[in-house]
């Protein structure tokens, strides 16, 4: 299964995907646009890791947004505070959710049942109070200002359209390895693993080993995209990284389905884009795109129930059938 | 610190452990029959005050009446909740109903925001402002009314779950689901039932509350983290451990006010909860059960 998917009809249409993602700043000088769509990519990045958490593993985290929120403090503070380089900024908030993510799956994991669902939610809030409370770390309810841009070899990345190939670039990078991953030994003991525990037990895999590996990359995910959202936008403070939007997060997840990346990738592009559906859809008037807003977590909320009652299987499930109608046809 | 000051803080960890109480209450009715935590059970504590208050402004109806309204009517959005979307999903898998539930939760707190706006809305204090002197310490009027509306309704509970036919459906049920089934027990029924109850038991909460903090649109998720905590430290899916452990987080969190500091009051129950489900996942009163294949 594994080799007949890397032929030409995948590779085409994929490349194809690449230039098109890539060659949008190159089309377009609209600033507004550029930002949404990085913004965009830096939900990707942490979809990424709920899919596998949520889509592979069969787990639920309701606490991603503060490990989100501890990559884009640690890495604001140790840049903007300490004077570390940017790249050193990244490498510590990767490290720092990693072992994070390590010190609550394992005790989480190891019970039955939705144990972890439970505890992610008390650490995001707790987190959260944290975020507000821990002034001269965070800046308190304030937020942290004044975070630079991100600098390669002493080039700062400041334009709009530099910091959209930058987050993309990572987004590429990030979707290569979980791909990778879901096809290696470790993607197959999850499918295993979805299909049925004590059936996955019984062939010799270690199950809460893998839930704490499949978890701790999802919070290393998480942690990375905090860190690239810091040092794009500048400015963070404790809203961006609320129990509510841990919640948006599991939404695009569900929304995406099960067993599939391109599934949540194309959720979190459609759920991230709605609240700014004025920079895609030009011309929409103010009035329209208030009432979107105004609606949205009504839709966010009717989207979860509807995918859980008629589409089990998400985007994902749907993208599946239409390539299978598409293989009969052809 | 003297002993009055102590017995001021005991009060106040009374006042908000039976809040938690009625709140956990919610939590664990819902465990006991479906195998699910509830995450919108802190939108029935929105509800219950935001009802009433549009009942008492809104319409203009008498206080207790505009009160009655409030918990009914958020009774009956938790069972319309249940029917339309807890209920359609055929196989009850409990992660799948998780998530339903978490979706609940955001539509209900945005209709609330919808309907009644974005501002905190207030109540009257049931019986004026008054207050009593016990030892020393000052006992408000309106926290003798939350204490004793927790304590008649967790008597109620009691005699339903230990006295009637329902009840003892309903601990069957708990109990296991197949076994109970097979004996003729609509297990469907028992599922309502049980979001019935945990939406007026949140609602009454909310209602109790509301007169001394008022309400808002998003309340919900603060008081169900919080209600939560507390029918997970006392064992989930016990009524009565969920009791105690509502009582036992508000003297927590009134001692860590008291004795640390108020800056991460809300913490403290969350690192309890983790504490807890960590070391004693079945809770403080709960028996641990052996796994079997």
């Amino acid at each position: 299964m594994g080799r007949a998917r890397i032929d030409i009809r995948t590779i085409v249409p994929l490349a194809l995907l690449a230039v098109l993602v890539f060659g949008v700043p190159l089309l377009s000088a609209d600033r507004y646009l550029l930002k949404v769509l990085t913004f965009v990519g830096v939900n990707v990045i942490i979809v990424t890791g709920m899919a596998l958490l949520f889509g592979y593993a069969g787990q639920v985290s309701l606490g991603h947004a503060a490990f989100y929120g501890i990559g884009a403090y640690t890495s604001a503070y140790v840049v903007t505070s300490l004077g570390w380089p940017w790249l050193a900024g990244v490498a510590a908030a990767i490290v720092l959710t990693s072992v994070g993510g390590l010190l609550l799956a394992l005790p989480s994991l190891r019970l039955k049942g939705h144990y972890l669902a439970m505890a992610t939610l008390g650490f995001g809030e707790i987190m959260r109070v944290v975020f507000v409370e821990a002034r001269g770390l965070t800046g308190g309810p304030d937020g942290f200002s004044g975070i630079p841009f991100p600098s390669l070899v002493g080039i700062s990345i400041d334009s709009a359209g530099g910091n959209y190939w930058l987050i993309w670039g990572v987004v590429t990078v990030v979707l290569a390895f979980s791909a990778n991953l879901v096809r290696s030994r470790v993607g197959r003991a999850m499918r295993a693993l979805h299909g049925s525990e004590s059936g996955a037990l019984a062939c010799g895999i270690d199950l809460t080993g893998l839930k704490v590996r499949v978890f701790v990359i999802s919070a290393a995910l998480a942690g990375l995209a905090g860190a690239l959202y810091a040092h794009v936008v500048g400015f963070i403070s404790p809203s961006t990284f609320s129990l509510h939007v841990s919640v948006l997060l599991v939404a695009m997840a569900v929304l995406g389905g099960t067993r599939s990346l391109a599934g949540p990738v194309l959720a979190a592009i459609l759920l991230t884009t709605i609240p700014f559906a004025d920079a895609v859809i030009p011309g929409l008037s103010r009035s329209a795109l208030e009432t979107i807003q105004e609606w949205q977590e009504d839709v966010y909320g009717l989207t979860i129930i509807a995918v859980m009652i008629f589409v089990p299987g998400g985007l994902a499930g749907a993208l599946r059938r239409i390539s299978a109608l598409g293989r009969r046809a052809g | 610190m003297g002993a009055t000051e102590l017995l001021q803080f005991a009060l106040a960890g009374l006042k908000n452990g039976s809040i938690y109480a009625l709140v956990a209450l919610g939590f664990t009715l819902v465990y006991a029959a479906t195998g699910v935590i509830n995450f919108a059970q802190g939108e029935f504590y929105m509800l219950g005050g935001m009802l009433s208050v549009w009942a008492y402004a809104g319409l203009g109806l008498p206080l207790p009446l505009a009160g009655l309204v409030g918990v009914v009517s958020t009774a009956a959005i938790g069972v319309i909740f249940e029917l339309l979307a807890i209920r359609q999903r055929k196989d009850g898998d409990p992660l799948a109903l998780i998530i339903i539930t978490v979706g609940g939760s955001m539509v209900l707190s945005s209709m609330a925001r919808h309907l009644f706006g974005p501002n905190e809305r207030p109540l009257p204090l049931f019986s004026g402002g008054g207050s009593v002197s016990v030892f020393g310490a000052v006992l408000e009027v309106q926290t003798i009314w939350i204490i004793g509306m927790t304590a008649i309704a967790v008597a109620c509970l009691w005699y339903l779950y230990n006295r009637t036919g329902l009840g003892r459906a309903m601990r069957a049920c708990a109990v296991n689901r197949d076994a109970a089934r097979i004996v003729g027990i609509d297990t469907r029924l028992m599922v309502t039932v049980s979001f019935l109850l945990a939406a007026g038991l949140g609602a009454l909460a909310g209602l109790a509350v509301t007169p001394l903090t008022q309400t808002a649109f998003d309340v919900g998720p603060t008081v169900g983290i919080k209600g939560f905590a507390a029918a997970i430290l006392g064992g989930l899916g016990n009524p009565i451990a969920a009791v105690v452990g509502g009582l036992v987080l508000g003297m927590l969190e009134s001692v860590s006010i008291a004795f640390i500091s108020s800056t991460y009051k809300d913490a403290i129950a969350l690192v309890v909860l983790l504490a807890v489900l960590f070391v004693r996942p079945q809770g403080l009163l709960g028996r641990s059960r052996r796994e079997k294949v």
